[in-house]
Formats: structure tokens, sequence, C-alpha cells
């Protein structure tokens, strides 16, 4: 029932830790054979998506299925046999062999009244073999060096034959010699085998050379997936890392290196274009229900542009969205309206709440309509809305300039969560680096 | 699939240890009998022992030819009907407590966990004050007694169960909340102490842990409570094995991590609730009894576990006799000669293996 080269793949997944949310519908998938990098700085959420897809955290949302089967139907015991994790670190107090800490791998596939027999003996011994470890089986596990220890750790996670490898920093402890062998070890094992290989990896260096893909969360969201050369671009090391860097090739090996070329960090704009924002044109409380719905459903949203104090601005400021915000009353300024403009193109989609237009707040839809270009649009207009027009019909124009360029009507909170969730996870509406390169299959 | 069932085949090391064990046992019971307020010959012991386990199937006397008939009479009931009953109590009551102890620290990962540490063992001596203070049953105290122990104890470790459950608590965590509960439990066992002065000597003398006026229906009982205890900790021995990796960790190789660490905690308050009710409060044994199984066998829990009953089984046979050498003309409970053998005891292992791969390197 365990059979190799099977697809794995998540699916809007979410997940969070208390009320801390950590992954915000994350999709991806791996092909039978393939080493997928999973990168991104610390706290981006590569642990906690090994950790979910593990089933150690429960999922908010989403669904991680193998081949056509979703995991959340198998038993603990089932999991174990269809994945192998190696988490970052592991406490080991006591001095067992290394044969008998690599057996216990097998765990999956021994029964509560059984023993371990032959078989089990046998997938130890080509465990032990795969990570070079065979001369060793009988030393104590505290007596092998950092890298042997490692190695033990690895074999541990090889003896269940499970398809598909969690490994966390495999390479945390090792030295430079050894994260090598390591990784070209399990490349050529899911090359060989036809198994999958989810690598969390801190070093991009090792991601660039080993993995087939790499995939990179921030702040728990999925922001780039592909080939490594189209992911790697320096928009993403910019705006991810916080790095001016390049990826280019050794003219002699061919082999993909990191190039940084500034020291330190530099500061990254507000309302990354990788992460999706969705820009909300509010004001005057229209956009209350909108603005609570999206955030809890793990969205990153702009709102623009409103006065202070307006309950919409109060709000946002609540729900940490960043807002392009003018002093009460005054008509939006110049300053203002140049920034608005820039949060409109900063995002993927921009949705227009049904707030009443008057002369103080009419250039928000004038500067929609400039700069929107083919991003998707939509209005919001819940039934027995009242006329909201108090322009004398300049509104009603510009509204119309809208429809006429696209924009979908939407009457019902359910219906604005299903089209955002629609443009933001689109394919091609990624940013420019990620969206030519090609998905990493169908 | 080729796996068998069943332990696989002890090397030899440990068969020596096993005879060795088994001499133990022969031992204490002969130094039982020679230590005990009436001296008798270890052969004399020998003697009445065989005449009655084999029902005096081989005729003539009881005691042996060396002995005077009228005198074997009573020399038969000081062994049959006392010192065996009580040796025996000593070592069930041990066993249990070993099993306990041992399934207490593969669970808490902790070489310091035990039943007596966890309160397990004083919320069996809260449930019985109630019958030494207030009175209650005490008319059937030999029936109530052990009840009312035992529901203690099982609340107490229900308590910790419920800690457990508790999403965010860590094994540390867990391991702090029953020392508290044991702080706690201890200052209401001084208050019912308090309450009812008449009630205390009964009370005092039951806390410090004793198997005097040992009957054969109360071993029968023990013997029966460990046997299923002991079928039920088999099974947990490979699950312990794979908890010290973490939770986690064991769960990602299969394990219901949870599951193993709620019923492992129960079944320890059932072995200890057992002991407990049958012969009050007796410390060390539960901490002690794994260490030295540790040393001796290793770190596998499916070993560790059954030997940890038989070492708690020695230990408290050993401070049986030991109570008899210090005392002889008085019932000295056998709390009181762990106590002096265990704590010294204790320390020594700590330190003597603290630096360097002992079992003591993890506390």
């Amino acid at each position: 029932m365990i059979r190799r080269a099977v697809r794995l793949e998540l699916d809007r997944v979410s997940a969070s830790y208390d009320a801390r949310p950590a992954l915000h519908r994350v999709s991806f998938h791996a092909d039978p054979g393939e080493v997928v990098a999973l990168t991104g700085p610390n706290g981006s959420g590569k642990t906690t998506l090994l950790r979910a897809t593990l089933g150690l955290l429960p999922l908010q949302g989403g669904r991680i299925s193998i081949g056509d089967r979703s995991t959340d139907r198998l038993t603990i015991r089932e999991r174990a046999r269809w994945f192998g994790w190696m988490p970052q670190s592991e406490p080991i107090r006591e001095n067992i062999r290394v044969r008998q800490y690599v057996l216990y791998g097998r765990n999956p596939w021994i029964g509560a009244w059984e023993s371990e027999g032959e078989e089990d003996h046998r997938a130890v011994d080509r465990a032990l073999a795969a990570v070079d470890l065979s001369v060793a089986p009988e030393r104590g596990i505290l007596e092998l060096s950092g890298g042997e220890r490692q190695r033990a750790l690895m074999a541990r996670v090889l003896a269940s034959e499970a398809p598909f490898l969690l490994l966390d920093e495999p390479t945390a402890h090792l030295d430079i010699g050894h994260q090598i062998d390591l990784l070209e070890r399990v490349r050529s094992l899911c090359h060989r085998e036809q198994m999958v290989a989810l690598v969390a990896l801190h070093d991009l260096n090792l991601a660039a050379r080993f993995a087939d893909r790499i995939v990179t969360l921030h702040r728990g969201r999925l922001v780039a997936d592909g080939p490594v050369e189209s992911i790697l671009s320096p928009e993403l090391l910019r705006e991810v890392w916080g790095i001016v860097a390049e990826l280019k090739r050794d003219p002699a090996s061919g082999l993909p290196y990191l190039l940084p070329t500034l020291p330190g960090p530099v500061t990254r704009s507000t309302g990354s274009s990788f992460e999706g924002v969705v820009h909300v044109v509010g004001g005057g409380g229209a956009a209350r229900g909108i603005l609570q719905r999206l955030h809890e459903e793990g969205f990153l949203l702009s709102l623009g542009a409103v006065h202070l104090f307006d309950s919409d601005s109060e709000l946002a400021r609540d729900l940490g969205i960043p807002a392009v915000v003018e002093t009460p009353f005054a008509p939006l300024s110049d300053a203002i309206r140049q920034r608005h403009r820039e949060l409109i193109q900063s995002a993927r989609a921009v949705l227009v709440a049904p707030f009443a237009v008057g002369p103080g707040n009419l250039a928000n839809l004038q500067d929609l309509v400039d700069t929107l270009g083919a991003r998707p649009v939509a209005l919001y207009e819940p039934a027995g809305l009242p006329s909201r027009d108090f322009t004398g019909g300049r509104a009603e124009c510009l509204l119309q300039e809208l429809r006429r360029r696209g924009a979908v009507a939407l009457t019902t909170l359910d219906e604005v969560v299903r089209w955002v969730d629609r443009v933001v996870s689109a394919p091609g509406s990624g940013p420019p680096s990620a969206a030519s390169a090609p998905a990493g299959g169908p | 699939m080729a796996r068998t069932g069943g332990l696989r085949g002890f090397p030899l090391r440990s068969l020596t240890y096993g005879a060795l064990l088994a001499a133990a046992f022969v031992a204490l019971f002969l130094l039982a009998g020679l230590l005990g307020p009436v001296a008798i010959a270890p052969l004399t012991v020998f003697h009445i022992l065989g005449y009655e386990v084999t029902g005096g199937a081989f005729g003539g006397s009881p005691c042996g030819s060396s002995v005077d008939p009228a005198r074997c009479a009573t020399l038969v009931l000081i062994v049959w009907e006392s010192i065996v009953p009580e040796i025996l109590l000593a070592f069930l009551a041990g066993a249990l407590l070993g099993v306990s102890g041992g399934l207490l620290q593969g669970v808490f990962r902790n070489p310091l966990a035990d039943p007596y540490l966890l309160g397990i063992s004083t919320g069996a001596a809260i449930g019985a004050s109630i019958l030494f203070v207030f009175g209650v049953g005490l008319a059937q105290a030999n029936l109530t007694l052990p009840l009312l122990a035992f529901v203690g104890a099982l609340l107490t470790g229900l308590v910790i169960l419920l800690a457990a459950r508790s999403a965010r608590s860590s094994i540390e965590t867990l391991l702090l909340t029953g020392v508290a509960l044991n702080a706690f439990l201890s200052g209401g066992l001084v208050f019912t102490l308090l309450y009812n002065p008449i009630g205390n000597l009964q009370l005092n003398f039951w806390l410090l842990g004793g198997v005097f006026g040992a009957t054969w229906s109360q071993v029968g009982l023990l013997f029966g409570g460990l046997l299923v205890v002991g079928a039920l900790v088999v099974l947990h021995g490979r699950a312990l094995n794979l908890l010290q990796l973490g939770g986690d960790v064991a769960q990602s190789l299969g394990l219901d991590s949870r599951r193993v660490v709620m019923r492992s905690i129960l079944l320890a308050s059932v072995a200890t609730a057992l002991a407990v009710a049958f012969t009050g409060v007796i410390g060390f044994v539960g901490l002690i009894a794994p260490h030295i199984a540790r040393r001796l066998f290793g770190y596998d829990y499916r070993r560790v576990l059954p030997i940890s009953a038989l070492v708690g089984a020695i230990l408290l046979g050993g401070a049986f006799d030991l109570s008899f050498a210090i005392l002889p003309s008085t019932e000295l409970p056998i709390g009181v000669p762990m106590a002096f053998l265990g704590g010294p005891f204790f320390v020594y292992v700590l330190y003597r293996y603290r630096q360097g791969s002992g079992p003591g390197a993890g506390a």
C-alpha cells in the first residue's frame, strides 16, 4: 500500500501555533524523484510546514494529499510509513548502539505484539550502507562524531523506507564536507528511488546546488516556487532576505552560487509584491466587513486612501494593515495620492468597498482608474445599497469605467473571499520573475 | 514477514545476572528466618518451605529431623504464617513500585521521577487517612484501607493525567506539576493528622510502611495485581524506548505518544496504589530500582521494566531482613531501613555516574 513514485501535494494549507498564524494558504507539490528545497529567512514557516505535513500540527485549512488521497485520514502509524522526518535536533541522552537507534526507524512496520525480524534488520543494513555507516553499528551513539551522528539520524529516517523525506536543516551541525556529502546522498537516493525530499535549508548556496526546485516562504506565505535560476532572482533576495545579491554560475563547473554584492541588509519595501497583497479602496466604515473577513482568512491587505480617525482607518491600524492616511477633513493631497497610487501598483488585485464618494475622496477612484493597469478589480456592492454618489454623477462615471475594464460585481462577503482567493493564487499573477518561470509541473 | 513474537534470546551475561537474582531471592528468605524474632536456622527454614510448598508430599517432620517436634509446630507457624507472607508481600510491593518507577522515569524522560516524588504515594496515603481519621469503614479495615488508598492514588494519577492532557504542558512542566502536587498533598496529610489525634498512631504506623501482619490473602491479591500490571507493562517497553527520542519524533515513527504517556501514568498509578494499599508509603524503591536495572542491563526499556520489578522486589525484601537486623524485638516498618539504605545509595549513584555515560548523567 506504500508505493513510490507518488506526488505530494499541499493545497492552500494554513496552520497556526496557538492563535499566532504560522502558515497561510501554502500550495505547492513535489513530484517523484524531486528534491525540493524549502527556503526562507528565520521564522518564515519552514519547520512549521514540515510539522504540519507530518501531522504534528493540525491544519487549520487546506489539504495535504499523497497521490489522490488526503493525509488527514491516515493513522499515526500509516503516516510514519509515508513520511520520514529528520528533526532539526534530537536529544539523545542514552548511549544506545547505533544499530538499535536505526532500528527505531522500523517502528511503523512492527506491531505492538511483535519484535523486529529479519526484514527489519535488512532494512537497517541498507540504511546504514546508504549513509556509509556500515562499520559502526555496534558503537554507542554518543561515541560518534557530530557528522557520524547526523548520518546515523539520516539512517534512522531511511530505515522506515518512507517515500517522502522531510528533512529539517539536515546540514545544520555539519562541516562543509559533510554537508555536501549528505545532500548528495539525499539527491541521488531521490533520483534513483523515485523518492521525494522536502529539505528545509538556510544555506541558499546548498539549496541552489542540490535542489531540483526551490520553494520560498516568507512570513508563512509561499512567495516563490520554481527552478533555481528563475526563483533566486535579485528581486526575491532583496524582498525576502533583505540582501542585494545575484545568482551566478561558476564557469568551470557550471555550479550555481550566490554572490551578495552589498554587505548589510537593505530596507525592504512595504507590501511586497511577492506576497500577493490585495488593496482595498474604502472609507467611512464601508470596508469594515471586507477588512475583518479577509484579515481573518489570512490574506495580506492594504487600504487607501482614508482619513485619520475614519473608522476604516482605525480598524486598519488595529489589524496592522498598511494604509494611506490623510489628515481629517482635508481633501486628498498630492503626496497622499502619490502613495495611494504606489500601493495600488504593488498590489496584486484591488477591491472597491461600497464607500460613499464625495468631492473629498473622489480622487481615490480617479487614481484607481489611472493606475489599475491589468490588475483584477472587483466592486463589492451588497444588495440594498443606498446611493453612494455625492459628486453629481462623476463617481458613477468612474465606476462605469471600472466595470467596462472587467470589474467584477460581488454582493456577499463569501463571494469576496472566493474572488480574492482565486486572483491571489492564480498562476501568472505572481511577481514577474516567478511568473515567467514554469511552475514546476502542471 | 519473519518477525518473532516475544523476547529474543538473552545473552550469557543476562543469564548470569538472572542466576544471581534467583540466588538473592532464596538468600533473603533464609536470612529473614535467621534474623527474625526467633532465630531459625536456614536449613530449618528450607525444610519448612519445602514441606509447605509440596504439601508434605514427602512425609517426615516439617522442620527436618534435627528439630524438636514440639518446637516444630511453633516454627512452622512463624515461618509459614508470618515471615513468608510478610516477605512475599515485601517482594510484591517492591516489584510493583519498581515497575511504577521504571514507567514514570521512561515517560518523563527523567531519572528523578518516581511515584513517591510525583505524589501518587502521598495521594494513596490521603485516601487511607480518611479511614483512620474519620473512622470511615474501620470495621472492615482490611478491605476498605486498600480501597481508599487505591482511590487516592488513582485520583492523584488522574490529576497528573489531566495536566498531561492540556496541550501546552511539556514533560518538564508535568514533572513539576507532580512535585507541586506532592507538596500540596503532604500538607493535606499533616492537616488530617492534626484533625484527629486518636487515629494518628495507626495512621503513622501505616505511613511509615510495613508488611507486618501480612496474610496469604493479601499476598494472593497483590500477586494477581502484579500479573495484570506486568502483562500490560511488557507491551510498553518498545514505546518507552521510542519516547526517549521525544514525543514528536516518537509520533513521527508511528507511535501515538500522547496515548502512551497517558496509559503509562495510569498504569504506574495502579501499580503504586496496589503496593501502597497493602504496605503503606514506602519511598525510594521506585526511584532506585530502575537505576540499578539500567546499570545492569542497559537502556532498553523492554528489559528495564521487568528488571526494575525484580530489583525492586529484592530491595524491599532486603529492607525487610534489615528491619529485623536493626531492631529484632520490635516491628520496625520496612520504610525505615529502605530510607536508610535508599537515601545514601541514591546520592552515591548520582555522584558516581554524574560525569560520563552513567544513568545518573541525565539528572
